[in-house]
C-alpha cells in the first residue's frame, strides 16, 4: 500500500520529439488492451495510462517498473532513450504536477485534467486500475482542483485569438445581433474569426481582393463574401473587424473610419489588426468610439499572461509538494496499519486468554464485579504495554521508514503463525464487561 | 428612535459597501459579492423600518427637507440597485453603487433636521407624498445611471489605453454598461417627469400658479430637459462615451443643485419653508 510500489514510466513534450510519441500514443481499444496486458504482467497489481498529443505516461504499482517500460520499448524501440522513469514520492509528485497543468506546454490549460480523469475512468473500466490508484487519482483530482482555485495559474488568455475574443468580450459583452467582418486571407485571421464565434456572432462577412480565395475562406469559416468593393458599407455593417491581408500598407485608413463610425452613428466599432506590416493605420485608435489594436499589443498580453502564469505556479508547486507529502504520509502510516493491528490482536488474545484460565482456576471464589476486574487488568496491562510501540511505529511510518515495522514483525513474531492453544479472537470474539477504557478501570 | 435605526441601517451598508468592494478588488471571492448582497437587503428592510418611524415621530414632516430627500434617496438607490441586480446580475455595479449609498446618508446620521414646526399649506395636498417619492426615486435613478456611467468611463480608458489590468477584467463589458445607464436614465427621466408634474399641479393648487420662477423650479427644469436631450440623443444614435460623459454631468448638476439650493435659506420655497401659503396661513 506505501507509494514505493509505485512507478511511473514516460515520455512527454520534454523528453521526447512528436515522432516518438505519435509511434506509443494510444486511445480507445488499443488502450484498453495494452492496459489489460500491463495488469496481466508479472509482478503488476494496477496500472493506468495517460495518452495525449503531448505525453505518454504509464502509472504500475509493482514491484519494478519492467512492465512499465516494456509497454514503450515494444511498442518504438527509440522510445527508451526518451524516457523518464520515477517511483514512490517522485512518481506522486509527477502526476500531481501534471493534472494541476503544472507540466504542460501551456502552463495552467485546462484540458488536461480532463484527460487524466478520462484516462481513470479507463483504466479503472478495464479493472486495471483499483483502489491504490483511485486513491492515487483522486488526490491528483483534489490537489488540481486546489491549485485551479487558489491560484490564478489558470487566469489570462495565453493565445492571440483568445486575447481577441477576450477583448471584444470587454467591449460587446457578447455578439448576439452583431457581425464580423474577416478582411484578407491571413490564416491568425481566419483563427480569430473561428475563435469568436464563441461570442455568438450573428454573421460572419468575408471580404479578399481575390474573390476565389475570399469565397474559399467564406466557406472555411462558415460566412457570407462580400466583395472587396462594398468595402466602406462593410465597415458600418459589422462590429468587430479582423484585418490580415498581405498588403505592405494601411488597408483600413482614419479617413475610411471616420466616415464609417459617423454612419455607424458612433456605435462602438472593433479593429483587430493581426498583419505584420500593419494594415489598419494607427490613427485610427484614436478615433472616438473605435477600439484598435495590432499583434504587438496582443503579443503584449500573451506574454504578460504567461509571464503571470509563471508567477502562479509557483504557488501552484507549494500546494503540489504539500498534498504530495500529505498523501504519502497517509499511505506509509497505512502500510505500517497491518503490523500494528495484528500485534494488537495478538496480545489482546494471549491477555483474553490468561483472564480466562485465572478465572477458571479461581472457580466461584470471586464475584462478577471481580471477575470482571481481572479481565479488565489483563487488557491495561496489553494497552500500556503497547502504546509507546504504537506511537513510535506510527510516527516512523510517517516519516517513510519502514525499518521500525519490520523489526517489530520480527521481534514479536508476526510473522508467523499464532502459538498453538492460543485463540486470536479479534475484539469482538468473547467481549469483555469492561467496554470503558481499560485504563480508567483499573482495580 | 429612527436615527438609531437610520444609523443600524448605514452600519448593514458599509458592511455590505466592504463586502463589494472586497469582491471588486479579489474577484474570487464571489461570496464576498453575495454576502455584500444580503447586507444590503438587511440595510434596505431596515431603512424602510427607520422610514416609518420617523413617519410616526415627525408626523411625515421630516420628508420636506434637504435631510429627508436625502434619507428616501438613499433607500431608493440601494433598493434600485437590489432590483437592477435581479435582472442583470453585475455585482461589480456594487462596489461603485453601495458607497455612493453610504455618502448620500452620512450627513443624515448626525442629528435629527431641523422639521418644519407646523404644518404648511402645501402638505394638505393629497398629491404631494407621491410628488415626494417620485422626485426621489428620481434622484436615485440618476444616481445610480452615474455609478454605471463612471464604471463605463473608467473600462472605456483601460480598454482604449489597451491597459488590460485588474480594472480591465473586473468591470463588466462597455456594452452591458452602456445599456444599463441607457435604462436607467430612462426610468428616471420618466420618474423625474411625473413628479414634475404633479409639482406644477400641486404649485399651482396651492401657490396659485403653477410656474413661479423658484429657482428650484428653473433648475429642475434645466435638468428634466438636460435628461429629455439624452433620451433623444439615444434614439438619434448617440451612444458610449458621449453618452456616460452626459450621464455624470446630468447627475453633478441634479445634486449641485439641490445641495446649494437647498442650503441658503430663503432662496427657493422648497427648502422646508413653503413661505408662500405659509404667510398666508398665518394672516
Amino acid at each position: 500500500m506505501s507509494v514505493r510500489q509505485l512507478f511511473l514510466v514516460g515520455l512527454s513534450h520534454k523528453s521526447a520529439p512528436i515522432e516518438v510519441r505519435e509511434r506509443v500514443a494510444l486511445n480507445g481499444d488499443d488502450l484498453k488492451a495494452a492496459l489489460l496486458q500491463l495488469r496481466a504482467s508479472e509482478g503488476v497489481k494496477e496500472a493506468f495510462v495517460v495518452s495525449t498529443c503531448n505525453r505518454v505516461e504509464v502509472f504500475v504499482q509493482a514491484e519494478a517498473e519492467q512492465a512499465a517500460r516494456a509497454f514503450f520499448t515494444s511498442r518504438a524501440d527509440q522510445a527508451g532513450e526518451h524516457l523518464y522513469v520515477k517511483s514512490g514520492a517522485d512518481a506522486v509528485r509527477h502526476l500531481f504536477r501534471v493534472a494541476a497543468s503544472l507540466d504542460s506546454m501551456v502552463v495552467g490549460e485546462q484540458q488536461i485534467l480532463g484527460q487524466v480523469k478520462e484516462a481513470y475512468g479507463l483504466a479503472s473500466g478495464v479493472e486495471a486500475a483499483g483502489g491504490y490508484m483511485s486513491r492515487l487519482c483522486n488526490r491528483a483530482f483534489a490537489t488540481a482542483k486546489r491549485v485551479r482555485t487558489e491560484t490564478g495559474i489558470g487566469r489570462g488568455a495565453t493565445s492571440m485569438s483568445q486575447v481577441a475574443v477576450d477583448l471584444v468580450e470587454k467591449i460587446f459583452g457578447d455578439l448576439k445581433g452583431r457581425a464580423i467582418l474577416l478582411l484578407g486571407a491571413g490564416k491568425m485571421g481566419a483563427l480569430s474569426a473561428k475563435a469568436l464565434k464563441v461570442l455568438g456572432a450573428d454573421r460572419v462577412l468575408v471580404t479578399n481582393r481575390s474573390p476565389e480565395r475570399g469565397q474559399q475562406l467564406a466557406d472555411q469559416v462558415g460566412g457570407t463574401f462580400r466583395p472587396w468593393g462594398e468595402l466602406d458599407q462593410l465597415l458600418v455593417e459589422a462590429d468587430v473587424v479582423i484585418v490580415s491581408t498581405g498588403a505592405p500598407g494601411f488597408v483600413l485608413t482614419a479617413d475610411m473610419v471616420r466616415a464609417a463610425t459617423k454612419r455607424r452613428r458612433h456605435r462602438n466599432l472593433c479593429l483587430i489588426d493581426l498583419a505584420v506590416p500593419r494594415n489598419v493605420d494607427p490613427a485610427c485608435a484614436e478615433l472616438e468610439d473605435v477600439f484598435g489594436y495590432d499583434v504587438d499589443d496582443m503579443q503584449k498580453v500573451v506574454s504578460a499572461n504567461h509571464q503571470a502564469r509563471q508567477g502562479e505556479a509557483v504557488s501552484a508547486e507549494a500546494i503540489v509538494e504539500a498534498e504530495v507529502i500529505a498523501f504519502t504520509r497517509e499511505r506509509e502510516s497505512r502500510a505500517a496499519l497491518p503490523v500494528l493491528v495484528t500485534l494488537r490482536q495478538r496480545a489482546e488474545a494471549i491477555a483474553r486468554a490468561e483472564a480466562e484460565r485465572t478465572l477458571q482456576k479461581a472457580g466461584d471464589v470471586l464475584d462478577d464485579r471481580a471477575r470482571a476486574s481481572v479481565e479488565a487488568m489483563a487488557l491495561a496491562i496489553v494497552n500500556k504495554l503497547l502504546h509507546l510501540p504504537t506511537v513510535r511505529l506510527k510516527a516512523a511510518a510517517a516519516t517513510g521508514e519502514s525499518a521500525l515495522a519490520g523489526a517489530a514483525a520480527e521481534l514479536f513474531g508476526l510473522d508467523q503463525a499464532a502459538p498453538a492453544g492460543r485463540r486470536t479472537t479479534p475484539r469482538n470474539g468473547v467481549t469483555p464487561p469492561a467496554a470503558t477504557p481499560p485504563e480508567k478501570d483499573q482495580p | 428612535m429612527s436615527i438609531d435605526l437610520l444609523r443600524f441601517a448605514a452600519g448593514l451598508y458599509a458592511v455590505a459597501a466592504a463586502g463589494y468592494l472586497l469582491y471588486f478588488a479579489r474577484p474570487r471571492h464571489t461570496l464576498a459579492a453575495r454576502f455584500g448582497g444580503w447586507f444590503l437587503s438587511g440595510g434596505v428592510v431596515v431603512h424602510l423600518a427607520a422610514i416609518g418611524l420617523a413617519c410616526k415621530e415627525f408626523g411625515g414632516l421630516e420628508w420636506f427637507t434637504l435631510r429627508g430627500g436625502m434619507v428616501l434617496t438613499a433607500v431608493l438607490l440601494a433598493g434600485t440597485y437590489l432590483l437592477v441586480q435581479r435582472f442583470y446580475h453585475l455585482p461589480s455595479v456594487g462596489a461603485f453603487v453601495t458607497p455612493l449609498t453610504l455618502i448620500i446618508l452620512l450627513p443624515t446620521l448626525f442629528g435629527v433636521g431641523g422639521a418644519p414646526g407646523e404644518a404648511p399649506a402645501a402638505l394638505k395636498h393629497p398629491a404631494i407624498t407621491l410628488h415626494i417619492m417620485t422626485a426621489s426615486l428620481g434622484v436615485a435613478l440618476f444616481g445610480l445611471a452615474f455609478g454605471v456611467a463612471v464604471m463605463y468611463l473608467l473600462q472605456e480608458r483601460e480598454v482604449k489605453g489597451k491597459r488590460f489590468g485588474a480594472l480591465f477584467s473586473r468591470l463588466p463589458p462597455l456594452d452591458s454598461l452602456d445599456k444599463l445607464t441607457d435604462r436607467l436614465v430612462r426610468l428616471g427621466f420618466l420618474s423625474f417627469t411625473v413628479a414634475s408634474i404633479l409639482g406644477a399641479v400641486i404649485a399651482r393648487s396651492v401657490w396659485k400658479s403653477a410656474w413661479s420662477w423658484d429657482p428650484q423650479q428653473v433648475t429642475t427644469l434645466l435638468i428634466w430637459l438636460l435628461y429629455g436631450g439624452m433620451v433623444q440623443a439615444r434614439h438619434r444614435g448617440w451612444h458610449g462615451r458621449r453618452y456616460a460623459l452626459l450621464t455624470v454631468f446630468g447627475f453633478a448638476l441634479l445634486i449641485g443643485s439641490i445641495g446649494t439650493l437647498r442650503s441658503v435659506p430663503g432662496l427657493t420655497m422648497h427648502a422646508g419653508e413653503y413661505k408662500g401659503p405659509r404667510v398666508e396661513a398665518a394672516k
